[in-house]
């Protein structure tokens, strides 16, 4: 079956913008709505026994699992990075936390339904390729001793690949654990901007991964890029994108870089001079907008692309898109269970977020407590507010009046004053409206995170 | 002659005839009739046995001979510019080494011994030479090249899209047929190329190999102990080598 066109009014950039709305939201990072609540709305306050109560609840509704497994380790330290991760060289620096890691799946699993269908894992970091192949493996095991890992097609098995100390031996391994998906992450091509940031990562090393991942068959393969990086113009990122769409990936993603040193201390090394200025920043995601669309890639929405054929923009055609922690999915809704220092779950009605420094990640499970360290159980408001806001980001338009079987009569009405926050967003061309029905506009779709903000209950 | 040790396999050597040879009905003289194998035989250089890790030839030296394997086995291995070793094949009993370096007239790889190793040289200028007289020496000859290159191909096809566990079920379903054809047993071997030669030959790490061979333990496929090798499922195998592509 053929999918349905997926966008008729494909964007072509937002040169006609005249808001400063775009602009400042490309220079900041928001919350881009993993979850809902937020992580910045978790509580402290969040027990061992509301996590037991979360995962009885999930149990109970027998939805499919979602495993994300965080590896904070990096070999290299790039001066960009604001993930959560260790720079080290010894991969025996990874065994005491994959022991860890371990421990956390035995408390977890004595809670979970052994009979659960894992659709999905994912391994982030930090750089999962950091661990040794036999490392691998055995994680691996221990998931699927714990958990029970699937052999369906269907599963979506992905992995965050680093090129520079990934080879063709390392794919072929990962194919053998399961794997199914490859996410490289390639940041940019451009050698000045690979100095700048401390990532020296010639081309080469990402085009021969994707050459092997294609013999192998791999099912998806997802190239992260960034944009905003020190050094970087619309013309070296636009050479960038030329040689990476030539690379044919099925999905793309280009985020912004958030320069926030106060916060990370590896972007100290970056000077602020460096940095494209914010009218600049701009103009780099609109030329990188404009080459992707005329290269066939739909923009799914915030800095997500994929080719028309993919299954992520195919879903989106049919509504059946989904977003969780671990992003976009074609795959139906499940619970999202995070495994790892910093790790986000979404499980029943809450959500919950692992401890997020090493520290006390381990002195934690070294004590047989799960390593949670904030959480929220939603009301059947931000139920409501959670399932408004996943909708919007992954179908690109939302009817208020249509929420009534699922969530009562009164819903829609609920929502309401959100609509009048949506006003100047209206007015600067990100959303349409007709009565209850929002519409995301192509120029929409990188901001939708910021519209979705309207039905934030904690937004400001 | 004295009965010393070294007599003793001189005597041996001396001994060794195409005529008596076990693996003459799967070797070079296969076509021929009983008196021109002692034609072929007569041109046949036998050698002392090679031992562990010995070189038969270096890469690149001049192509003289090739070679009929006669006991034991061997790999060849091509060492790249970058300086990495890969190894290109491995030879069992009543196969053919150094057919490759006919055209260029010197060895593409260098092939050494994995265990002790006994292998009869034919000159190559004799052989050709012969081989005009015998048109059914030249037919085996033919042969014998046609099927390295159809295993040349294969072995391109599964480097270029199977999957770990493919590569590895091929190999196994390989070292089978070839153990049947000289007449042992299919399901039950010794491998003596270590799990790191066979790595490097299915292109694959060596903790991929280790644990694909853990996984078909479990499987019920093989049972592996040290090189000790029984195929217990060959059609799971088989079938297995066969699938195109991943899941």
């Amino acid at each position: 079956m053929s999918a349905p066109a997926v966008i008729d009014d494909r964007p072509r950039g937002s040169g006609g913008m005249d808001s400063g709305d775009l602009l400042r939201r490309l220079g900041t990072a928001g919350p881009r709505y993993l979850s809902y609540p937020t992580t910045e709305q978790l509580t402290a306050d969040f027990s061992e026994s509301d996590a037991a109560a979360a995962l009885a609840q999930s149990n109970l509704s027998g939805c499919d699992l979602a495993l994300y497994v965080h590896v904070p380790f990096c070999r290299h330290s790039c001066h960009h990075c604001a993930c959560l991760r260790v720079t080290s060289t010894d991969t025996r620096h990874a065994e005491p936390y994959l022991s860890r890691l371990d421990r956390e799946m035995v408390l977890t699993s004595r809670h979970l339904n052994a009979t659960r269908e894992i659709t999905q894992l994912h391994w982030g970091g930090g750089t999962p390729t950091f661990l040794t192949l036999n490392q691998m493996g055995d994680l691996i095991d221990r998931l699927d001793a714990r958990f029970g890992l699937s052999g369906s097609r269907q599963r979506d098995y992905s992995i965050k690949v680093d090129p520079r100390d990934t080879d063709v031996f390392t794919l072929r391994h990962l194919q053998a654990l399961g794997f199914n998906r490859l996410n490289l992450a390639v940041l940019d091509l451009d050698s000045h901007v690979q100095q700048a940031i401390n990532r020296h990562q010639p081309r080469v090393l990402t085009e021969q991964l994707v050459d092997e991942a294609h013999r192998l068959g791999f099912r998806s393969l997802g190239l992260e890029l960034m944009f905003g990086l020190p050094g970087q113009t619309p013309d070296s990122l636009a050479e960038t994108l030329t040689q990476v769409i030539a690379m044919a990936p099925a999905r793309l993603s280009l985020a912004p870089y958030a320069h926030r040193p106060e916060r990370f201390a590896a972007q100290r090394q970056i000077r602020r001079e460096a940095l494209p200025a914010p009218e600049q920043q701009q103009a780099l995601f609109d030329r990188a907008l404009t080459l992707l669309v005329e290269a066939g890639y739909v923009h799914i929405g915030l800095y997500d692309f994929a080719r028309a054929d993919d299954s992520l923009a195919i879903a989106q055609a049919r509504g059946t898109l989904t977003r969780g922690p671990g992003g976009y999915s074609a795959l139906p809704p499940c619970d999202a269970l995070g495994l790892g220092v910093g790790a986000l779950s979404r499980l029943g009605d809450s959500v919950s977020q692992n401890a997020s420094t090493l520290a006390d990640y381990e002195a934690t499970l070294d004590a047989g407590r799960l390593p949670l360290a904030r959480g929220r159980r939603l009301t059947a408001e931000a139920r409501l507010r959670a399932h408004v806001i996943e909708r919007l980001m992954c179908d690109m338009r939302l009817d208020l009046g249509a929420l009534g079987p699922a969530f009562g009569l009164e819903a829609g009405r609920q929502l309401l004053p959100a609509l009048a926050r949506l006003h100047s967003a209206e007015r600067d061309g990100l959303v349409t409206r007709h009565a209850q029905q929002l519409t995301v506009t192509p120029l929409g779709r990188v901001v939708v995170d910021r519209l979705a903000a309207a039905f934030d209950a904690h937004a400001a | 002659m004295p009965d010393t040790a070294i007599g003793r396999r001189r005597s041996l050597l001396n001994e060794t005839r195409c005529q008596t040879c076990s693996l003459s009905s799967l070797c070079l003289p296969l076509a021929l009739e009983v008196e021109d194998i002692s034609q072929f035989d007569a041109i046949i250089r036998r050698r002392a046995p090679l031992k562990k890790g010995e070189s038969l030839f270096r890469q690149d030296s001049p192509f003289t001979s090739v070679f009929a394997v006669r006991s034991g086995s061997l790999k060849q291995v091509t060492t790249e510019g970058s300086g990495d070793d890969q190894l290109t094949n491995f030879f069992l009993p009543s196969e053919l080494v150094g057919l490759d370096g006919i055209d260029e007239e010197r060895y593409p790889g260098r092939v050494v011994a994995l265990e002790t190793t006994t292998v009869c040289e034919i000159p190559f200028d004799r052989l050709d030479a012969l081989s005009e007289t015998l048109p059914e020496l030249r037919g085996q000859l033919y042969r014998s090249m046609s099927k390295e290159l159809r295993d040349d191909r294969r072995m391109m096809r599964l480097l270029s899209r199977k999957t770990a566990d493919q590569r590895l079920a091929s190999f196994f379903a390989g070292l089978s047929e070839r153990f049947r054809r000289r007449g042992y047993s299919p399901y039950s071997f010794r491998l003596s190329m270590s799990r790191a030669d066979i790595g490097n030959y299915l292109g694959l790490a060596v903790e991929t190999v280790s644990r694909i061979l853990g996984r078909f333990q479990t499987q019920g496929l093989v049972a592996v102990s040290g090189r000790e090798v029984n195929i217990l499922d060959l059609d799971a195998l088989l079938e297995l080598a066969e699938e195109e592509g991943a899941h």
